[in-house]
């Protein structure tokens, strides 16, 4: 077991977004997080990325709790731009270098080339879609254990779509856990290994794909309206 | 700590430059008039004045903009570069914190040694360094409104360097506290203004206090400014610093 969420609650006043969410990932797996707007995920994976504090529950990674060093494993991809405004997309890379120890810059320059962003072009200059090329370029060539991709798919193209695909897909092994969130059913569908559907904070279910298609032989969106 | 201290340095590069482009400037009309107005030793007396108070001004400003900036480190999205690295809240405090001095100093010695230079030109150029201080004064009374006592001004400047440290420590634990305990009100922002302000009000408050316990009345016969002075704000500046990081690290979601 990668991550163990005990009973993990998260209060916002008097809403609670995460809601007593008891939740375990396994080594080497991907895991689509699926879920309404509004229905917890983004708040799940900020608590596992360490960027915001649980009202209530236990985050053990690896075996202990969670603590500030395991974001050196944990790479985590908001869904919004994020990076800061001076920078250029080279200084992202430079930036990751300087503080994740499993950031492959060779990777980040082989990626941004794919994803055809110049090192010279301006952050805040860059459109929505080359923003989230450049966070996946990241956060891709980071080797964490786990990776948190929150909507990776949003506003992008649908050719840049399959390119991203594949990248997820070659950096899947069996010492990387994957967890994506995302409203985009048929694009994961044929290469996650569990579903996990989160409604109003909670914990719906967790599927394993593979199973329920031998099983009942539904699609992933068939199962999703079936659930929520 | 370093490749931290690294980037909040250059988060504050754009204002950093303007203050030293407007120190260029000031420097140009020194040499301007040492060149095209020789004879003219008021002029040097007044960009000498002048350097010295705005190295006063750029530390107020840049104080205030590192507050800004960790505000906007806690506020925005661009929160989660700095909260995402995998570095302990104290380092992260801790880099903030001595980037902001670092600029404060960097500005504020900038316009201190530049003055100073001027002020040694003027004295080689003008054949007198009482002619230049005459000029400096008349101008300091004039347009200032005060008499300056140049044997205290280097202690004028630690204290003032210090004390306004403390005032950013102050503005940090008023942040952090608006995005942490406070962050449910619909009043965060004004009442961290409060706490800012009341926090400023109790440290001048408890200075003025501990000069009239009987250990510390000895302190009170400096006048002015006093090295105690100094030795209190480094005091309350260390706790400020420890309250900021304990509430960070116990409440801070970004």
């Amino acid at each position: 077991m990668i991550l163990e969420c005990k009973e993990l609650t998260k209060w916002y006043g008097d809403t609670a977004a995460v809601a007593e969410l008891t939740l375990n990932l396994s080594e080497g797996k991907i895991y689509g997080f699926l879920g309404e707007n509004g229905s917890g995920k983004t708040t799940w994976m900020k608590m596992v990325a360490g960027l915001t504090k649980p009202s209530h529950g236990e985050i053990i990674y690896k075996g202990h709790p969670l603590c500030y060093r395991d974001k050196g494993e944990i790479a985590y991809m908001a869904t919004e731009p994020f990076f800061y405004d001076f920078m250029k997309v080279g200084d992202v890379g430079d930036y990751y270098a300087d503080f994740f120890p499993d950031f492959d810059r060779r990777r980040f320059d082989e990626l941004i080339g794919k994803m055809n962003l110049i090192p010279g072009q301006k952050v805040k200059n860059l459109s929505s879609g080359m923003n989230a090329k450049l966070k996946l370029a990241a956060v891709l060539s980071r080797r964490a254990s786990l990776c948190l991709l929150d909507e990776p798919l949003n506003g992008i193209d649908y050719k840049a779509r399959e390119e991203i695909v594949r990248m997820i897909l070659e950096e899947a092994d069996e010492k990387k856990t994957f967890v994506i969130s995302t409203h985009l059913l048929e694009e994961i569908e044929s290469f996650i290994d569990y579903a996990v559907f989160i409604r109003d904070g909670q914990l719906v279910d967790k599927i394993d794909i593979e199973s329920e298609r031998m099983r009942s032989g539904r699609s992933l969106a068939e199962i999703y309206m079936d659930l929520m | 700590m370093g490749k931290l201290i690294k980037y909040e340095w250059k988060k504050q590069r754009t204002s950093r430059l303007v203050i030293m482009a407007a120190l260029a400037v000031g420097i140009l009309a020194f040499v301007w008039g040492l060149i095209f107005d020789k004879g003219n030793a008021s002029a040097a007396g007044i960009v000498v004045v002048l350097m010295f108070s705005m190295a006063f001004l750029v530390l107020l400003y840049t104080g205030i903009e590192s507050i800004l900036v960790l505000n906007r480190d806690l506020r925005t999205k661009q929160s989660y570069m700095l909260w995402m690295v995998p570095k302990s809240i104290w380092e992260i405090l801790g880099a903030k914190f001595i980037a902001a001095i670092l600029q404060m100093f960097v500005v504020f010695v900038s316009f201190i040694v530049a003055g100073c230079i001027c002020l040694g030109v003027a004295v080689v150029e003008y054949g007198g360094i009482r002619t230049v201080f005459e000029m400096a004064d008349v101008f300091a009374q004039k347009v200032l409104s005060v008499n300056i006592s140049w044997g205290d001004l280097f202690m004028l400047c630690t204290s003032v360097f210090v004390a306004w440290t403390d005032i950013i420590c102050i503005g940090f634990l008023s942040v952090i506290l608006a995005r942490t305990v406070l962050v449910k009100s619909r009043f965060a922002g004004l009442l961290a203004v409060i706490i800012f302000f009341a926090i400023n009000f109790a440290v001048d408050k408890v200075m003025n206090i501990l000069y009239y316990i009987p250990a510390f009345e000895d302190a009170r016969v400096f006048a002015g400014w006093n090295p105690w002075d100094v030795v209190y704000y480094i005091f309350i500046g260390v706790v400020l610093f420890g309250v900021s990081g304990w509430v960070a690290d116990k409440k801070l979601s970004v």
